[in-house]
């Protein structure tokens, strides 16, 4: 593996190269562009091998003088000419700082550089992907949200703490989890129950699920940041523990359980870093409404755009599996989705004492 | 108890009625012939002045030289004077030309007319008198006399009565019109005096009109003759006999020099030959040999049902004079200043039986539309809106607007075609002249023209062959303000760039940026290359995008 300090100098000289070819362009007095791979539908593929979402080698010239392109072109070579900037000062700083550092009004107009943070994080993406280097790599951090709780300790730095001693709030993930960052010590757990809402996760916490079911429980607030991913990839690559993802049962839920799983399009390019491709679904599904007697009152009914989403997942490759084609199927079926929170119409209690360890135990998941 | 009415006697009646005939005749029907509501009287009354005076020049052959002048006198007072350089009136003429209602009305004559035949200057007189309760003054130059006078007209006799009449020492040519009216009022606006001068002016630019207006803010306009050719007379074409009516034919029976039926309808109609005349013979039940003063109603009436079916040739149409695209194109330049514009005369075509003409001219931007109270935030302009001129024999029509062939017609072009996306609200101009020898009014105000389905498809093919033009002009003027943008965008960019650049290379931002501009200058110039070889096409083709769609995002 490379040295952080090796790592600083191709990082450095990749961004350099780039800048060298757009200058030698415009010294021939060609209109300059970046190439850069597509990160789109059309340009990922589910790798059998690694079990994740990769990027295809689809490439699309950027272009100045294209006028939907240009000022997107624009932003590029500011982005790159900036993380050349912070490698060479070994200074870390989050995608948000970044937007700041650079957003700046275009001399003449009343136009800025950068309008919103949502401008300048794909061109980051963009970035990451063409110069084939995780953004952590690029001395930028993306703001996590997540937290964890389990019998394990964490080393950071010079730090070390105990994850089994965390109270009601939890640990929480830190944006950067490489091994060189991040040493998991003294686990003591037989699987991870990935949960989507924060909510959930607090009931799991309270009622001291991790301690009697001996798991480690994680949460990412909705659909989880790298961090979170990675964090659970590592727990699963290096103590073999296997993954449950509890999600709400609609297309938002079950497509997160797939992010975690094989990745996400628009990170193609890095899953192989993120993705856990050994998670299982634990639930809901509409068939539990069956299996537990969910009351019906409790369901809601699937709205137009839950249609076309669960129509667009199932035609998704990595969804092509019979039980989720099924699963999808039912649902469409039915005509209703389900939140996790639904089932304290069967008591409080009632998931982290029923629902999950039933479904553990009778290993009900979906693949 | 209600009061029981007192009876009046026939002849009390009869009595009255005789007094008054002409005035009360001129009082009920005054809507008709255009005086109604004050702000409409007014400009009647300069319409009756002006027709009047080019119809005379037009004879004469005399280029026009027009001044109308209104003065405010009082609350809905005014005084209306009209100045012409025409052939004047004889002195033994006058009396009868101006002071007898009805009395230029000739038997239905089928000629390109302007005005509305007949009533005319009389009933301006008569309504001035009748409003203000003064004779009006005229003065009239010929080649031979010059003189003034004060006349009125006798209601009771429907004569002219003269005040007074005096020689004048010093010569002049033309008529000289002046009266007093109340009940009236100018008001600035589409239907007011000055528009109608200035669309009078458009569809006859070898008219030269001053006008003085009562509105200080309008003061002393002058609309400058832009040719200087005096169009040719309009010839009188005999009826066609698909275009005759029964009490049409009967009225030219009457007053027919032929003996014979049969020799009547060769001479007095028109297309009507040897050929026609075995057919009509027949289909009718009487004989042709008979007097024609002794036609009654069932034989003409048979005679007309045979005209619908008998084949004919076509009426003659070279008896229409246009204004002609090439004078049009001159009034458009010399009136509206247009940035663009395209002019359209149609070939003379035929409805029942009457030759018709359509002429069309659109005209954008510039001070094309009509001037509106808004002001455009970006450029600073008055906001102007879409206006639709409507003429009869170049004659203005200023009411009615909404029942007029002519807006149907305007309404039913898909103007967005053309480039002008919102019809109502674009500066534009589109003026239509419908020419006849009989142009079918809705009604006797003379104001709007019926629908009739040959008249309504020219004007629409004209409008289409108009607009087809200004629409080239338009997407050339977006391609142009496109550039512009494009150009603006590229080099906004460009600094940026080079800033971005200089700090990963180390470059020299100064060159790099002026390389640049060098670029875009060249992508620009080649693009309107390519433009001009016609490879609009392929332009658009080039518009792949990267297309960036939002798929399950991250974060």
């Amino acid at each position: 593996m490379p040295t952080a300090h090796e790592k600083e100098k191709m990082v450095s000289q990749k961004l350099k190269c780039l800048g060298k070819e757009v200058n030698e362009m415009i010294d021939k007095k060609q209109g300059p562009f970046i190439e850069l791979p597509v990160r789109t539908l059309t340009n990922v593929y589910f790798d059998p091998k690694s079990q994740t979402i990769k990027l295809g080698d689809k490439t699309s010239q950027r272009q100045f003088l294209n006028i939907a392109h240009t000022r997107k072109f624009m932003q590029t070579v500011l982005v790159a000419s900036e993380i050349n900037k912070l490698v060479e000062e070994k200074v870390n700083v989050s995608i948000r700082d970044l937007y700041y550092a650079l957003k700046h009004t275009i001399e003449g107009t009343n136009e800025n550089t950068f309008e919103e943070q949502s401008e300048s994080d794909p061109v980051i993406e963009d970035l990451e992907a063409s110069i084939d280097l995780l953004r952590e790599e690029l001395h930028l951090t993306a703001t996590s949200k997540g937290i964890i709780v389990g019998d394990m300790k964490i080393k950071d730095g010079k730090d070390t703490i105990d994850l089994n001693k965390m109270g009601s709030g939890g640990w929480g993930v830190p944006s950067n989890v490489e091994p060189d960052r991040i040493e998991i010590k003294d686990l003591s757990a037989d699987y991870i129950l990935f949960i989507e809402k924060d909510a959930v996760w607090k009931r799991f916490n309270e009622d001291g699920y991790w301690k009697k079911n001996k798991c480690i429980i994680i949460t990412g607030k909705g659909q989880p940041a790298r961090a979170e991913r990675r964090l659970v990839q590592r727990l699963n690559h290096e103590f073999k523990l296997p993954v449950y993802a509890l999600m709400d049962a609609d297309p938002w839920g079950m497509y997160i359980y797939s992010v975690i799983k094989q990745g996400s399009i628009s990170l193609s390019y890095s899953e192989e870093k993120l993705a856990t491709p050994a998670t299982q679904y634990l639930g809901l599904t509409t068939k539990d409404v069956d299996t537990f007697k969910i009351p019906k009152e409790v369901t809601i009914k699937l709205t137009q755009l839950d249609i076309k989403r669960i129509n667009e997942m199932k035609s998704y490759e990595w969804f092509k599996k019979k039980p989720w084609q099924e699963e999808f199927d039912r649902m469409k079926e039915k005509n209703y989705k389900l939140e996790l929170e639904a089932l304290s119409r069967k008591g409080i209690r009632f998931i982290t004492q029923t629902y999950v360890p039933q479904k553990i135990e009778s290993k009900d998941f979906l693949p | 108890m209600p009061d029981v009415p007192k009876e009046i006697a026939a002849e009390e009646l009869f009595e009255e009625f005789k007094e008054h005939s002409v005035a009360e005749f001129f009082k009920k029907n005054k809507q008709m012939l255009g005086l109604s509501g004050k702000i409409r009287s007014i400009t009647t009354i300069v319409h009756e002045l002006v027709t009047n005076s080019l119809d005379a020049a037009e004879a004469a052959r005399i280029l026009p030289d027009l001044e109308v002048s209104i003065r405010q006198l009082g609350e809905e007072h005014y005084e209306i004077e009209a100045i012409d350089n025409g052939p004047g009136i004889p002195k033994k003429n006058v009396a009868q030309a101006l002071g007898q209602l009805l009395a230029g009305t000739k038997f239905h004559r089928l000629v390109q007319q302007r005005g509305q035949q007949g009533i005319g200057v009389s009933g301006v007189i008569l309504y001035s008198q009748m409003t203000s309760g003064k004779p009006i003054y005229v003065a009239s130059g010929t080649n031979k006399e010059s003189f003034e006078l004060t006349i009125s007209i006798d209601a009771k006799k429907n004569a002219p009565k003269i005040h007074s009449i005096n020689e004048l020492q010093k010569k002049f040519r033309g008529i000289r019109f002046k009266a007093e009216f109340k009940d009236v009022l100018y008001r600035k606006g589409e239907a007011s005096p000055l528009e109608y001068l200035r669309r009078t002016a458009l569809a006859n630019p070898h008219v030269q009109i001053i006008f003085n207006s009562p509105d200080p803010a309008e003061g002393k306009i002058v609309f400058e003759r832009a040719s200087k050719v005096i169009p040719k007379l309009p010839l009188e074409v005999k009826p066609h006999p698909r275009g005759t009516s029964v009490d049409e034919l009967l009225g030219m029976a009457k007053h027919t020099i032929a003996r014979k039926t049969s020799t009547f309808l060769k001479t007095d109609l028109d297309r009507f030959g040897d050929n026609a005349l075995k057919d009509l013979k027949k289909m009718i039940t009487f004989d042709l040999e008979k007097d024609p003063k002794q036609l009654k109603w069932e034989e003409a009436e048979q005679v007309v049902k045979a005209f619908k079916v008998i084949q004919f040739i076509a009426p003659r149409t070279d008896v229409l004079r246009p204004i002609t695209e090439e004078r049009l194109e001159k009034s458009l330049k010399n009136i509206i200043e247009p940035e663009f514009f395209s002019v359209i005369t149609r070939k003379p075509a035929v409805y029942r039986g009457y030759p018709f003409q359509v002429e069309v001219a659109v005209a954008f931007g510039g001070n094309a539309g009509r001037e509106t109270a808004g002001v455009d935030e970006a450029t600073g302009k008055q906001v102007r809106q879409t206006e639709i001129m409507r003429f009869a024999n170049l004659t203005p029509l200023l009411f009615e607007g909404g029942a007029c062939c002519i807006t149907k017609a305007v309404k039913a072009v898909e103007w967005k075609r053309y480039g002008i996306k919102e019809f109502d609200n674009a500066p534009l101009t589109v003026l239509v002249n419908l020419i006849s020898v009989h142009i079918p009014y809705t009604g006797a105000g003379k104001t709007a023209i019926a629908d009739e389905d040959e008249i309504f498809e020219e004007m629409r093919l004209a409008l289409m062959d108009a607009g087809r033009k200004i629409g080239r002009f338009i997407s050339g003027k977006r391609n142009e303000k496109e550039k512009h943008e494009k150009k603006k965008l590229f080099l906004k960019y460009a600094s940026e760039v080079a800033i971005g650049l200089n700090k990963l290379t180390g470059k020299p931002k100064d060159v790099i940026e002026k390389k640049l501009h060098a670029i875009v200058l060249k992508k620009l110039k080649l693009e309107e290359e390519e433009l001009e070889n016609g490879g609009i096409e392929q332009l658009k083709g080039k518009k792949e995008d990267l297309s960036e769609e939002a798929e399950g995002g991250e974060e």
